[in-house]
């Protein structure tokens, strides 16, 4: 849209105008978000790799694989930790790992899934 | 939220919110309107030295398209409800992803993270706000281009809209963003939107390539403030020379200081060294790396023998000035020459390239990276110098003469100790000014160091003021006090813009100390 040549109008008319244009794109929104959902390895290596791999070791390795009995405790860990931060470690939010993507990429940490990549075997 | 300690934006009732919330939830859907705690925890975590509970928003609105900013807006303006934008919200030690301050709601541009157009003759990008640096570094890998990219050093996860908007800068010779941004779309707080430069001109070709277009330049009137919505934003890219080599030269003495700046000035304005360099002391170099209890373990400003003792441990010098030569195999020999001479002449400095200086470890292969636009956190080794999570960024300007950045080295250095914080310092140099950038790290998990970290900032900024220093850029904590050592003819011309603009002040309000 170029400069948009909206009138000189009432805030009140063009509220209602542009609510309506905006209406039109909820739906294309909604798809959006969801087709986007990236592979475990693709959300380590875009946003943990730099900090995480083992020879870069800003933050701790995160990679090895955790006993099935320590699953759900760990994996509520490494969720608090990615979206609240901790210390160094920044807040990640939902618009850049998406709760479906920090599902798969808990999933394939927890399994050890993602260890050759942390240590360049990949 | 729950009702009992349910935030509002400041002067808005809860009924006046909710109708509000029903129309951002009408424009976005519902998944894209965060109320809950859980949902609103990430744009909580702050690294300054503020208190939580002034930095929480009341929701967070997650757009896709620029006409659900437009709509977005409007409802604002409807309900005097004010949002507080983010792009990519990596600002670390800036105010990361909070509001600038409890209530308001954030516009999470994040998922608007389209790159629209990469033209590899031209050399240019037109990007949307939620683009991250890694996303477009991958993009051009993968067409095969031939460009580089300029990221800060939290590279990979922020991205270049909103670091150009708080005119950050990076490493490469296109190191000061604002200077190669081409180009915005944005949207106004009347719900208008405006496309600055050239892009006003329907089908106009060279809106990525000629910043001026036509009247008064309104561009920067969009970084650092509250007076719009950044939709789109062209940037230029950095064609990838056939030759590049990156060296380091240390120094051992702190007053050697004087003798980089003045032999750096010349070979920078003259473009002999063509990149945003750095003057790294041995704190930083070390603290990208080291931790600090491998040296001290005392709980003041460390001390002068320890600060030897890393040296010698670590092969750092007291400055470590990195920087890069780029162009044809012949130019970068010619540079090479006029550099050795002029750093030889008085037999101080170590100058290093290619092996000798890999060698040497460290922070070599990080500054390697970031002075060819690749991916690299390395920089956050920083939050392990001294643990516990607190960071904020002292950023004075200053020129490029080396009494200057003397004095403000040693002013910098008393007002830490006196208060037990570390010269944690680098230089950034522009053409003719310097980035003086010192990371005041404490521990946060520790009330009574975050108050004596606040108090030292504020003095920091008071006693640099004092000498006509002023800062480049500043955390939502020191907004007000920052703008308040500008002056007020300057604080008057931005509140009257401000009025004019966004007369319901619904943009990001305190942003730079801007209000209506
Ligand atoms: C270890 C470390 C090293 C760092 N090194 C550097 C460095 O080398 N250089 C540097 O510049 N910074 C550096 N930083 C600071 C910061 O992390 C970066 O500047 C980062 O790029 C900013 O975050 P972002 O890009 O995600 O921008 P955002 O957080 O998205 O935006 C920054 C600000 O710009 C404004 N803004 C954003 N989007 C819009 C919009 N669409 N419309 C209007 N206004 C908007 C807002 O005020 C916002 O707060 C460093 C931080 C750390 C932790």
């Amino acid at each position: 849209m170029h400069n948009t040549t909206i009138e000189k109008s009432t805030l009140g008319q063009r509220l209602a105008a542009l609510s309506l244009a905006a209406l039109s794109t909820v739906l294309a929104t909604a798809t959006l978000a969801a087709d986007r959902a990236r592979e475990p390895a693709e959300v380590y290596r875009q946003v943990c790799a730099h900090c995480h791999n083992l020879d870069k070791a800003v933050g701790p390795q995160i990679t090895m694989p955790f006993p099935e009995a320590a699953w759900e405790a760990r994996g509520d860990y490494i969720h608090t930790t990615v979206r609240e931060g901790r210390a160094a470690m920044p807040s990640l939010r939902n618009a850049k790992i998406s709760d479906t993507e920090l599902e798969g990429l808990i999933d394939a940490l927890l399994r050890g899934e993602l260890a050759d990549t942390a240590a360049g075997k990949e | 939220m729950s009702t009992t300690q349910r935030i509002l934006p400041k002067g808005v009732s809860a009924a006046s919110f909710d109708a509000a919330l029903a129309k951002f939830r009408e424009i976005l859907g519902t998944d894209n309107v965060f109320v809950e705690n859980e949902q609103l925890a990430p744009y909580t975590k702050i690294m300054m030295a503020g208190n939580d509970a002034d930095y929480i928003p009341s929701a967070a609105l997650l757009p896709t398209e620029a006409d659900q900013v437009q709509a977005i807006v409007a409802v604002c303006n409807q309900y005097k409800v004010p949002i507080w934008t983010i792009s990519t919200g990596k600002n670390l030690g800036y105010g990361s992803a909070a509001p600038g301050e409890t209530g308001q709601v954030i516009l999470d541009m994040h998922r608007m993270n389209r790159i629209l157009d990469v033209d590899p003759e031209v050399c240019t990008a037109l990007i949307e706000p939620g683009v991250t640096y890694q996303q477009l570094y991958d993009y051009i890998k993968e067409k095969g281009y031939k460009l580089w990219l300029d990221p800060p050093a939290p590279s990979a996860i922020a991205g270049p809209v909103g670091n150009t908007l708080d005119r950050g800068v990076g490493y490469t010779p296109y190191g000061e963003h604002f200077m190669f941004q081409c180009g915005m779309e944005v949207v106004l707080a009347n719900g208008e939107m405006v496309r600055t430069g050239m892009g006003g001109i329907e089908k106009s070709s060279s809106w990525q390539v000629f910043k001026w277009g036509y009247g008064p330049y309104i561009d920067g009137l969009f970084t650092q403030s509250n007076y719009g919505i950044v939709t789109k934003m062209g940037l230029w890219l950095m064609p990838e020379p056939p030759a590049y080599r990156p060296f380091l030269i240390q120094y051992q003495d702190p007053a050697d200081i004087e003798e980089i700046v003045d032999v750096l000035r010349p070979l920078r304005i003259s473009q002999i060294i063509p990149n945003a360099v750095v003057i790294v002391h041995t704190l930083w170099d070390a603290g990208t790396h080291v931790t600090r209890k491998k040296y001290y373990s005392g709980t003041d400003s460390i001390p002068r023998e320890a600060i030897e003792r890393i040296k010698e441990g670590e092969g750092i010098g007291e400055w470590n000035v990195y920087a890069a030569l780029y162009g044809t195999p012949e130019q970068i020999e010619v540079n090479w020459k006029i550099v050795e001479q002029a750093f030889g002449a008085s037999g101080k400095a170590k100058i290093m390239y290619g092996d000798e200086a890999e060698q040497r470890g460290g922070s070599f292969d990080y500054r390697a990276a970031l002075m060819k636009g690749d991916m690299n956190l390395q920089e956050f080794g920083l939050y392990n110098w001294r643990g516990g999570g607190g960071s904020m960024w002292f950023a004075p300007v200053s020129q490029a003469k080396g009494s200057e950045t003397k004095d403000q080295t040693d002013l910098a250095q008393q007002i830490l100790d006196k208060y037990g914080f570390d010269y944690v310092a680098e230089y950034i140099v522009g053409w003719r000014d310097m980035h003086h950038v010192i990371d005041l790290l404490y521990n946060r998990e520790d009330s009574e160091e975050t108050q004596r970290a606040h108090d030292c900032f504020a003095e920091l900024i008071d006693e640099f003021a004092k000498r006509g220093y002023g800062l480049y850029r500043t955390n939502t904590e020191f907004m007000e006090q920052v703008a308040g050592t500008f002056g007020e003819p300057l604080r008057n011309v931005h509140t009257t813009l401000k009025n004019a603009l966004d007369p319901n002040g619904i943009l990001s309000p305190g942003k730079s100390g801007i209000r209506q």
